[in-house]
């Protein structure tokens, strides 16, 4: 079954991946030129400074980053030559002998490439199987429901959803490393890079790594190491506001990327509407496909057919149930209440839990167990696993059609992990003005410590020519780097996120069916089929995980650029898990219900994930300060100042006039009205197409009609007339009793209400069309398709007697 | 491909068919080979079993009704005459054609025909009607035990409600038709030759 499937998915992904190598190679061959030339190149490239051109050398620099290791190394050395050659920047840090600092580096380079290879075979699958998601989709769609395929169609979603939309990431991923690693100064060179001297001696321990502290936290994952150089290394490579343009085109390329996707989405979703008349007699007729040859194959297509035909029923049944309407109301109503209020209360303890923790930050690290140290992410995460199920089973009391509750459950989910999310960033707002506070405190004394400094030296050996006090770069003062704060933060989330998920999983699931399966022979019950029984794959649940974990990415991706490859890590390796968890512990779904027919809700859900995610960054971008002495935009004063910069500095001076005037308040609010004036155009042609594609069908349909009436020459072609006729609901005004009889209006409002999609097409039609497609189709049963239908009996023998293909005996009179 | 000089397609053979059937000379060559590389016991005729031998049949769930359309009543051997009666059924409808009205004799690949050849593999009993029952038989071949057997009589009830427009609790070959009008049969019923 997997090997089918897989290698039809290889068949397909492989001449994408060809065309990827044949362009690899003419990449590889343009960069075997000499290193000079390269570097020539790069820099004319680099001085543009677009984001366009920032994208492409990005796709350079990921493309050259596959190359083999041994021409990576000898790139760096050739980095090295150069700057031995053109004595770069590098002047202080020159201290260091040039082997240790290859050590380093090739350190980085060895922990970058491990990375890259982890994010070249992701970025391969990503790449192949962004193009393909939809169609493999699509196809797995048309295949079946059954588990080994609801966990590939999780195995698509999953690398569509996130790697697919990880291009951009890892791109960036990649950028930062290599370029970074390879121009950038070296661990240890400079102050900010290094480890404190208070902290050295625990730096190794495992704990502290573990809470990123430690190396972790200075190292290049976080945001506090870069240097603030405007421009690094030998290239001149604009380092600040690489990372400010970089950061911000992530957002741009998600968002392209995702409205990209949805428009696709929408588009396909026009086909298969057209059922609705014989759904069933299509089922039993049309659904074997005669071309399947191998057994697997076949098998799986009687599971997509058996699959198909209980997804009918459970359709019918739901459109035939009573109701009770108040009681409905009410149960809603309540259900929604204790809801909101399940809702309030887990804000509530993530904002408790937060200031918790700030508190805790104050005391002496060694004090705090484990437990306290990780309180807000463990909270978290936990709130995620218990909420979901709670709404669940409150979800119990709305009784909704599945597909309906399914959405609803997912609307929730999403409300909770949003207010979560806002919460805990609000939380972590507080820590960063405290931070601000004690970084303006550290700034005065550092000033007045080095005023100190230059007061006894020049009095000391009495000249004016002082040189730069010979500090090592562990005992120097540091303030607090607010950012990598943050992006601790974020990363600690995300791990502690991760490892829930790995330990449900592994409880939830796997302890959960060995239990069942073994003590099934011991115990008074059939657990099997009773009360724990074997888990469901929770498609939905799984893919709203993977949007949040998204979102969470890309709100600290500018805090803590290593965060983008970790997650790719731990992508990987929890697809692998969650395939094996699935293919040996769980069960498909015993209500089956067409879920994956709702792709776009979910792209629009990523959507709004993105810019929720967004606004933060942003914020912080225009808004707060960067710290003073950590990151690339130490010492500005906002840091977007250095685009300001740039345009003041290295762009002709017309092109700065030009930002000038467009940022103008006069120019920028006309823009938005007419942005907002073509949206509003652009909605209304819209539905008046759709308008017009509704009354074309229905007029072919007319046409159809017509046609069929004329050739089995009935004598009343005339469609008005009928269903004047058929207005009348009292028979003693119709003609021959039998004759277009037709049923009290209840039963037409069953045929609108049984799907959805008619009920659509048909809702602006008057009552006259709905009683033609009535007149000619056959009629809805009232009784749910488990109860035979034992309705025709009398109108069946009164219709026989009249003439034959005339009368639709409606089985109306008799409900 | 069997060299059997006493099995040799002969020219007015193929004008026959031709004229029969209406496939082309090289459609016909085609076939014909076809019919020889299946022709396992190479005696000009084809059993039961060098059909089933063909994957896509034995597979299919409806795969030994299909076989018995090849063979006549009653008999075992399929010459290769009889083969290319069955599969004119399955000729692509041409452009041309489709625009003749009311030809005297319909040919064989008409969309009613098609329609025909579909409907008796339903009609078991040759009774012209698709009754509650071998609806019944029909899903349990597709389905198999995964539904109830409860489920299938109801929906097997529900296609019949839903084709079954005189009420007499079967589908004929009229309602048939109804039923598949929007389907795309002469594109889905018909071989698809490289020319």
């Amino acid at each position: 079954l997997e090997e089918a499937r897989r290698k039809s998915k290889n068949r397909r992904a492989k001449p994408q991946r060809k065309a990827k190598k044949t362009s690899d190679d003419e990449e590889d061959e343009d960069e075997d030129e000499s290193p000079r030339k390269r570097g020539r190149k790069k820099k004319k490239r680099d001085s543009d400074e677009d984001e366009d051109d920032e994208d492409r050398s990005t796709k350079k620099g990921s493309k050259a980053s596959r190359k083999k290791k041994a021409k990576d190394e000898s790139e760096e050395e050739s980095e090295e030559d150069n700057k031995k050659k053109k004595n770069g920047r590098n002047g202080g840090g020159k201290g260091a002998s040039k082997k240790t600092k290859e050590e380093q580096n090739k350190d980085k380079k060895g922990k970058g490439n491990g990375k890259d290879k982890g994010k070249d075979k992701g970025k391969d699958k990503g790449g192949d199987k962004k193009k393909k998601g939809r169609y493999h989709v699509s196809y797995i769609q048309g295949i079946v429901y059954f588990k080994p395929l609801e966990e590939a169609q999780e195995f698509v979603e999953r690398f569509e959803g996130a790697l697919g939309k990880g291009k951009g990431r890892k791109w960036y991923a990649y950028k930062v490393m290599m370029t970074k690693i390879l121009m950038g100064l070296p661990y240890g060179s400079i102050a900010r890079k290094t480890v404190p001297r208070a902290e050295q001696d625990t730096a190794m321990d495992f704990s502290v790594l573990f809470d990123f502290n430690g190396y972790c936290k200075y190292s290049f994952i976080f945001y506090g190491y870069y240097n603030n150089d405007r421009m690094v290394g030998v290239l001149k490579f604009r380092l600040p506001l690489s990372y400010l343009l970089v950061g911000v085109g992530i957002f741009g390329y998600s968002l392209m990327v995702v409205v990209r996707t949805m428009a696709r989405n929408s588009n396909e979703g026009g086909e298969g509407a057209e059922e609705g008349e014989f759904t069933f007699s299509w089922k039993m007729f049309t659904s074997w496909d005669y071309l399947i040859g191998n057994p697997e194959t076949a098998d799986n297509k009687y599971a997509s057919i058996t699959t198909s035909f209980k997804e009918s029923i459970v359709d019918e049944q739901e459109n035939q149930k009573d109701e009770n309407i108040h009681l409905r109301r009410f149960l809603r109503v309540l259900a929604n209440f204790m809801i909101l209020c399940s809702l309030g209360g887990s804000g509530f303890l993530i904002y408790y839990v937060v200031k918790r923790s700030q508190d805790f930050a104050e005391m002496d690290n060694k004090e705090l167990s484990w437990l306290e140290k990780n309180e807000v992410e463990f909270v978290m995460s936990l709130l995620g696993l218990v909420c979901p199920p709670l709404f669940e089973t409150i979800a119990e009391l709305e009784d909704y059609h599945p597909r309906i509750a399914l959405k609803w459950q997912l609307g929730r989910i999403f409300a909770l992990f949003l207010g979560n999310l806002y919460t805990f960033l609000f939380a972590l707002f507080d820590e960063v003005n405290a931070k601000l506070e004690k970084e303006k405190v550290i700034k005065n004394e550092t000033i007045w410590a080095l005023n100190e400094y230059y007061a006894n030296y020049s009095s000391f050996h009495n000249t004016t020519d002082i040189p730069p006090p010979n500090v090592h770069p562990a005992d120097v003062v540091r303030g607090p780097c607010w950012e990598t704060g943050v992006g601790i933060e974020f990363v600690k989330l995300i791990v502690s996120d991760m490892q829930v998920t790995y330990l449900t999983i592994l409880i939830g699931d796997f302890a959960r069916a060995v239990i069942v399966r073994f003590l099934n022979y011991c115990w008074c019950w059939d657990l099997e089929a009773g009360f724990p029984s074997y888990g469901e794959f929770d498609i939905s649940g799984n893919v709203l995980g993977l949007v949040f974990n998204q979102g969470m990415i890309w709100m600290g991706a500018f805090y803590a650029p290593g965060l983008v490859g970790l997650n790719v890590l731990r992508l990987l390796t929890s697809m692998y898990y969650q395939c094996w968890a699935v293919m040996s512990c769980n069960v498909p779904h015993e209500r089956v219900f067409k879920a994956s027919r709702s792709n776009n809700f979910y792209m629009g859900l990523l959507l709004l994930v993105l810019f929720l995610s967004l606004l933060p960054v942003v914020y912080t971008i225009m808004t707060l300060p960067p710290s003073f002495d950590c990151g690339p935009f130490s010492g500005q004063e906002k840091m977007y100042d250095v685009v300001m910069e740039t345009i003041e500095n290295d762009l002709p001076a017309f092109i700065g006039n030009i930002f000038t005037y467009a940022t103008n308040p006069g120019l920028i609010m006309p823009a938005v009205l007419l942005m907002i004036l073509a949206l509003y155009y652009l909605n209304t042609t819209s539905k008046g197409y759709q308008q017009a594609n509704l009354d074309l069908k229905r007029k072919m349909q007319m046409a159809r009609d017509e046609e069929k009436n004329r050739r089995n020459n009935k004598d009343s072609t005339n469609q008005v007339m009928k269903d004047l006729e058929a207005l009348l609901p009292d028979r003693s005004l119709a003609p021959p009793p039998e004759e277009e009889e037709e049923p009290p209006p209840e039963v037409v409002v069953e045929k609108v209400a049984k799907s959805p999609k008619t009920k659509k097409k048909k809702g602006e039609k008057g009552e006259v069309d709905l009683q033609k497609e009535v007149s000619l189709a056959a009629e809805n049963p009232k009784g749910p398709v488990t109860r035979a239908p034992g309705s025709r009996g009398a109108p069946a023998g009164n219709a026989k007697g009249t003439q034959p293909g005339k009368e639709r005996s409606r089985g109306g009179a008799s409900k | 491909m069997g060299s059997r000089a006493s099995t040799l397609l002969r020219e007015e053979e193929i004008e026959e068919i031709k004229k029969e059937t209406g496939f082309s000379h090289s459609q016909i060559t085609r076939l014909y080979s076809r019919f020889t590389s299946l022709d396992k016991g190479e005696n000009g005729t084809l059993s039961r079993e060098d059909f089933q031998r063909i994957p896509e049949l034995a597979i299919n769930p409806l795969g030994d009704r299909i076989i018995n359309a090849f063979f006549p009543e009653g008999e075992d051997q399929v010459n290769f005459r009889g083969f290319m009666r069955t599969l004119a059924h399955f000729r692509p409808i041409e452009d041309n054609e489709k625009n003749k009205n009311a030809a005297p004799s319909e040919p064989l690949n008409s969309r009613t025909n098609k329609l025909l050849f579909a409907f008796r593999l339903y009609d078991l009993d040759r009774d012209d009607k698709i009754s509650r029952d071998e609806l019944l038989q029909v899903l349990r071949m597709m389905v198999g035990v995964n539904i109830s057997d409860e489920q299938l009589g109801s929906i097997a009830d529900r296609t019949i409600q839903e084709a079954d427009t005189n009420g007499d609790n079967s589908i004929s070959f009229n309602e048939f038709m109804k039923v598949l009008e929007k389907v795309d049969v002469e594109q889905k019923m018909s071989i698809r030759f490289l020319h």
